[in-house]
Order: C-alpha cells, then sequence, then structure tokens
C-alpha cells in the first residue's frame, strides 16, 4: 500500500495501473492517431491507374513511420536557394499531407533521388535552377503512377505550351497541389477549381451561364434534372485542348445534347451545314459580339494548318495584312508557296475556310438559355455595313493555343474569294462586289434594249413618213 | 367533180381547231409558260431579297429563303412538263423545223435584220408562224441554249446549294460552295435582262397584245386577221 502524499489515504496500484490503460485505450479511440486510421485491410487509392493495391500492413506501416520521420524536420519553415535567385519552401505541412489522396503513400514515391542515397545536405547538395524547373521535373514522378493521365496531359495544351518554354501553362502539382493532392471524392467541381486560378474571367462567364446556373441550382433546368456541364466536361480535365480549333466543339455540345441535328433540321434551312460551320454560341450567346473566322486548311491531312517554329515569312505576312490592311490571299500565296518548297515541289492543297465565330473565349462561355437563342439570320446573311463585322484570319500556334489577326472585311466580297476561299459563302452576308456591279449592268441592259429599240423605231418610222411625205 | 368551198363560218370553225396550223400554243405549253413566268419573277425578286437584305426588306431572310426554295421546286417540276411535252409529241419539230445550218443562219440574219429595220418600215416579219414551225431561227437558238443549258445549270446549282451537305461531294468537284453560288448569281443576272428583253420582244407583234393573246388562247391571231 502507497500512501497519498495529498490525503494520505491508501492508493491501489493495480486499480490504477489499469485505470491508467484504460483511459490511455479509450483516448486512442477518440483520438486516433494517423497511423491508428489507416486499416490493416490492403485498400486501392483512388484515381491509381495501375489499381495497385496498397499493402497497408506491415510494410505500409514502415513507410508511414519514415514519413513521420520526413514530416518532422519538414514541417519547419525552411527554404532551399535556388540558382535563380527564388527560394524554394522545403516546408510540408502534415495535416494537408496525411489528409490528402496521398497520404498513404511514401515520401521517398516520388521524390525518389531523395530516397535512393543520402538526404542532400551542404556537401552533397542538389542543384535546382528555378521552381518551375522543379515542378516540371517533379511531373515526372506524377507518371510512374497515374501514366494514363499524364499521356493525356502531354497532348494538351498546357503540355505544349509548356514544351514551348511557357512558365505560366500548369504542370501537375498546379493543378493538383504538390503534397496536399485532393482525393475524387473531397473534389467540387462546382467551385471551378483549379482552372478559374488562371481562367478566371472565363469561369465568370460560365458561372452566369445556363451551364453554370443549373449547377449551382444543383443541376436543374426548367425543374429538370440536368447534369450540367462543369469545366472538364468540355474541356476534358487532362488532355485539355482549346475548343475553338476543328470540330471539337460542335461534337463537344452534341455530345450532350443530342436531338440538335434534329430540332435544327426543323426550322433552319441547311442546318448541317450551319452546324458545320457557326459556333454554338454565336446564336446561343445571344449578346456576343461576331466575327468570320477564317483559317488556313490542309485538304491533305484534313486539319486546319499550324505555324510552326521557322514560319518567320508567314508571320510576317500575318502582321502586315493585320497592320497596313493586306490580303488574305497573300497569306495562303506565301503559305502554299512555303509548303511547295517544304515537300520539294510536291503540289500542297492548301486553302482558306471559313467559321463564324464570337469575338471572344468569354463570350464563348456565356451560353443562354434556349429562349434566348438567335433566331435571326441578319447577323450572317446580311451585309450591313453599320455592324462593321470583323474578319480575322486564326492561325494556330506551334504551342497549340490560336492567335486571330485582323483582315480587310472586303476580302470576302473580292473577285478572288471565288477561288480562294472557295470553302466558305455566307449567302448576302459577302456579296462579290463584281457581281453587284454585273447585276446592275444587266438591268441596265434590260431596261436600254426596250427603250433603246423603241425609241430608233419611232424615229426611223418618223423619217420613212417624213420621205413620203 | 368539184368540191364546195368551205364557208366562211367553217373556214373559222377550223382556225380555231386544234387540228389548226394556227393552233401554236397547245395547253400543255402554256400552263409551262405562265407557271415558268410566274415563277421566274418570284425567284428574281426573292433572290434579290435575299442578296440585298440591308436594302429591300420585304420578306424575312428565312421567308425569303424558303419561298425562293418552294418556287424553285414547282419550276423545276414544270420545266418537266415542258420537257415531257416536247419528247414525247411530234410538237418538237418546233425547235428544228428542218435540220440545215445555212438555211438556219441564213434565216437568223434575215431575222436579225428584220428586228433590225424592217419592223420599224412596216415589213412582214420573214418567219412565218406555224403550229410545227412556231419559232424564228433567233428564237430557236435562244430558247435552246436556255432551256437545254442555262436553266438546267440554274436548277442544279440551286439544289446544291438548298441542301449543301447532301450534295458536299459535287460541289467540292466544282470548286466549292463558292463556284456553285457565283455560278447561281452570274445566271440569275442574266435572266433579269433576258426577262425584261423577252417580256419586251412579246410586244413586237403585229399588235401589242398579239403574242400575249396567244400564249393565254393558244392560237396565232395574226393569220386570222390577215385574212379579214
Amino acid at each position: 500500500m502507497v500512501r497519498s502524499l495529498i490525503g494520505g489515504s491508501p492508493v491501489n496500484i493495480p486499480v490504477v495501473v489499469s485505470a491508467l490503460v484504460f483511459c490511455m485505450l479509450f483516448s486512442t479511440i477518440l483520438y486516433p492517431s494517423p497511423v491508428a486510421e489507416i486499416s490493416a485491410e490492403p485498400v486501392t487509392t483512388q484515381d491509381s491507374p495501375a489499381d495497385i493495391p496498397v499493402d497497408v500492413g506491415a510494410d505500409h506501416l514502415a513507410i508511414l513511420k519514415k514519413n513521420t520521420k520526413c514530416l518532422k524536420c519538414h514541417k519547419k519553415k525552411k527554404f532551399k536557394q535556388l540558382e535563380s535567385g527564388e527560394q524554394l519552401s522545403l516546408q510540408v505541412s502534415r495535416e494537408d499531407f496525411i489528409g490528402s489522396a496521398h497520404g498513404e503513400i511514401g515520401c521517398t514515391s516520388c521524390h525518389e533521388a531523395i530516397g535512393n542515397r543520402k538526404h542532400p545536405s551542404k556537401k552533397t547538395n542538389i542543384t535546382i535552377n528555378s521552381q518551375r524547373d522543379y515542378s516540371v521535373e517533379m511531373s515526372q514522378s506524377c507518371r510512374l503512377c497515374h501514366n494514363e493521365n499524364y499521356t493525356q496531359y502531354q497532348s494538351s495544351i498546357h503540355a505544349s505550351m509548356v514544351a514551348q518554354g511557357s512558365t505560366e501553362a500548369p504542370v501537375c502539382a498546379d493543378c493538383h497541389s504538390a503534397h496536399a493532392v485532393e482525393t475524387m471524392a473531397d473534389y467540387k467541381p462546382e467551385t471551378g477549381l483549379p482552372c478559374k486560378n488562371c481562367h478566371e474571367n472565363l469561369y465568370n462567364a460560365y458561372a452566369e451561364s445556363v451551364h453554370g446556373e443549373a449547377r449551382s441550382n444543383g443541376n436543374v433546368i426548367r425543374d429538370t434534372h440536368i447534369q450540367a456541364p462543369i469545366c472538364a466536361d468540355c474541356h476534358q480535365a487532362h488532355e485539355v485542348n482549346p475548343l475553338a480549333i476543328g470540330d471539337t466543339l460542335r461534337s463537344t455540345c452534341i455530345g450532350c445534347h443530342e436531338n440538335v441535328i434534329l430540332l435544327h433540321n426543323q426550322w433552319l434551312p441547311n442546318a448541317g451545314t450551319h452546324l458545320d460551320i457557326v459556333s454554338c454560341a454565336v446564336c446561343h450567346a445571344p449578346f456576343a459580339k461576331h466575327k468570320f473566322d477564317l483559317h488556313l486548311y490542309d485538304n491533305i491531312s484534313q486539319l486546319p494548318v499550324s505555324l510552326q517554329e521557322g514560319d518567320e515569312a508567314i508571320q510576317q505576312q500575318l502582321r502586315v495584312m493585320e497592320e497596313a490592311g493586306g490580303s488574305v490571299v497573300d497569306t495562303l500565296k506565301t503559305w502554299r508557296a512555303k509548303q511547295g518548297d517544304d515537300e520539294q515541289g510536291q503540289n500542297s492543297d492548301i486553302s482558306i475556310r471559313g467559321r463564324m465565330e464570337v469575338m471572344s473565349g468569354i463570350a464563348a462561355h456565356q451560353i443562354a438559355s434556349k429562349g434566348f437563342a438567335l433566331r435571326t439570320c441578319d447577323s450572317c446573311h446580311q451585309d450591313d455595313p453599320r455592324k462593321n463585322q470583323n474578319v480575322t484570319l486564326s492561325v494556330t500556334k506551334a504551342d497549340g493555343r490560336r492567335e486571330s489577326f485582323e483582315a480587310n472585311r472586303d476580302v470576302l466580297k473580292s473577285v478572288t474569294a471565288v477561288n480562294s476561299i472557295s470553302d466558305f459563302y455566307a449567302l448576302g452576308g459577302n456579296p462579290n462586289k463584281l457581281l453587284d456591279m454585273l447585276l446592275l449592268v444587266s438591268l441596265a441592259i434590260g431596261i436600254a434594249i426596250p427603250i433603246g429599240h423603241f425609241t430608233i423605231g419611232e424615229m426611223i418610222k418618223e423619217n420613212i413618213e417624213r420621205g413620203e411625205q | 367533180m368539184s368540191t364546195i368551198p368551205p364557208t366562211q363560218a367553217q373556214q373559222n370553225a377550223w382556225k380555231k381547231s386544234p387540228d389548226s396550223e394556227l393552233y401554236i400554243n397547245p395547253l400543255p405549253v402554256r400552263i409551262w409558260h405562265w407557271l415558268n413566268a410566274v415563277g421566274f419573277v418570284a425567284l428574281i425578286l426573292t433572290g434579290i431579297q435575299i442578296r440585298y437584305a440591308n436594302m429591300f426588306n420585304v420578306l424575312s431572310f428565312e421567308t425569303a429563303i424558303k419561298t425562293h426554295n418552294w418556287v424553285a421546286f414547282t419550276v423545276i417540276a414544270n420545266y418537266f412538263v415542258w420537257l415531257g411535252f416536247y419528247l414525247f409529241s411530234d410538237r418538237i419539230t418546233v425547235y428544228h423545223p428542218e435540220l440545215n445550218p445555212r438555211k438556219f443562219f441564213d434565216k437568223a440574219f434575215k431575222q436579225f435584220m428584220y428586228y433590225s429595220y424592217g419592223i420599224f418600215k412596216g415589213e412582214p416579219s420573214p418567219h412565218k408562224v406555224l403550229a410545227y414551225d412556231k419559232f424564228n431561227p433567233m428564237q430557236s437558238i435562244t430558247y435552246q441554249i436556255v432551256m437545254l443549258l442555262v436553266v438546267p445549270v440554274q436548277f442544279i446549282t440551286g439544289i446544291m446549294m438548298w441542301d449543301i451537305k447532301r450534295f458536299e461531294g459535287p460541289i467540292a468537284m466544282l470548286g466549292g460552295i463558292h463556284t456553285v453560288d457565283t455560278v447561281h448569281v452570274l445566271i440569275f443576272i442574266f435572266f433579269v435582262s433576258f426577262t425584261l428583253v423577252h417580256a419586251y420582244m412579246g410586244a413586237l407583234g403585229h399588235t401589242p397584245s398579239a403574242h400575249f393573246k396567244e400564249m393565254f388562247t393558244g392560237y396565232e391571231e395574226a393569220e386570222e386577221k390577215s385574212d379579214q
């Protein structure tokens, strides 16, 4: 028996020990440690492309133990001086990491270089040029598990821009975060994140559109439950592409609005052609400004031609066209000449095609509900100088982005357009000036012949009558 | 045996019978002609509305297109009334009463001289209108070019533009939609002056209304007058 120091009453040691053990066990239940949270059963990580079951048995506990070691130091505010002069934060939030989709994965799974040798020190320093370079380099480690997504990303406009040296285009960690990687279950697409971080204007336009409003109203349009699209539904999550190029936009819209062709066929003459060459937003974003957008098209590969590095002559031609109101036809000639050179005299089949587009990407996201859609033909089929409708020549740049150069509107009305822009013509929208003149001549002939013939006849008759008298 | 000469009443009755040499415009031709005339005027007017919507606002673009299409299909169907009638009747000779190019051009020159000068002097037309020899050489050549070349090309280009998607292949073969439209508009431009001149020449009969009347009644009036 031991006497209590305070009360002096005797203490039963076995009872105290039992109570302490009970308290410890109870506190473990109430406040489990991160390690205790992990199930002993093998689990599959979400979005794990390899779908490799992560054994959280003894090995996994060892991994977590190692992670704990890493996180112990990296919870401190530490920085690494980079070659660029930037400072790379080495701090990793323990809570963020453990709560992330990667919380059950060993740090060295991604930081392989550190795992295979001693931890870098001042002696064995790792040289890193810049934060950007490090992010790009570390993206390779994502590939180890997420190969499918990584491959999709490689064909995205983001990857093209990175390859062309863009410091703005996102790599994996820019969207998913380096250490606080969200699980799919936690991901809330309606926030517009991560796209909104860079494309805020576009997201705001989307948020006010029929799609955005439906999302915020619980996916309800006109009392009907509809799964309204969010960024990735149209643009893809990893294979992100600008929809303005090729037929992507059309097929994306029709992907959900399956009966679009049928509905347009009921009232719109040449509905199929309209759906091919008029961007959906031209009519369905009723307040957007429109433009005739021309692009150079390779009839052999059946793709819009894209500007490559070394296409200086064409770039120069495009700048001249924009600044001095030069001709689109000159650009086509330059391009054809270049193609001829490239293909050692082989005939290239490049032509100019046209589309009706909205003036900006923001307008392309301002889709209104069906009741507000334009059903008037005038905006494209009326040659109204007051509207001053723009004409642009767009090219896809080497990084996959689209650049538009302003062209002279009269290019669509010139005689040469019959040959150079043979696949695009908006009836009444851009009438050929020479044909207008010929119509006047024809009308004049139609009036002059009867009047002339009649007048000459009367004069001859008069002369004959005078002669007889 | 001497034959009894027909009375005036009998002569008039014969002239008014379908077997008469003066019956130059049988019913199918008259139906075709007037339907075609109304159709052409409607197509020209709706065509102008479509092309110059910024200058004229009689019909909306959508209505103008739909009207143009419906009228065009009626005119195309009507074309086959004309084609069928001449292919399956002996009246086809009105276009080629005799296949002799030298005579044809000789007569054409005489007709041209008549329209240029003789008509004003009150000379009779060198061409005598008969049921199986209706057209003078100038009319014959013009109408054949129009009906066998110009009008079919206009129909074909119009049908292509009516459903661009369906005729994508042929449109590409012809050089694209811009080319097809240009050909269609060029022919429309030709028909603007053709229609005006055609209407004026219709008034160059022995009276200004003679040819118009015969296109309604079917009978040539000139012969009747000359007999009187």
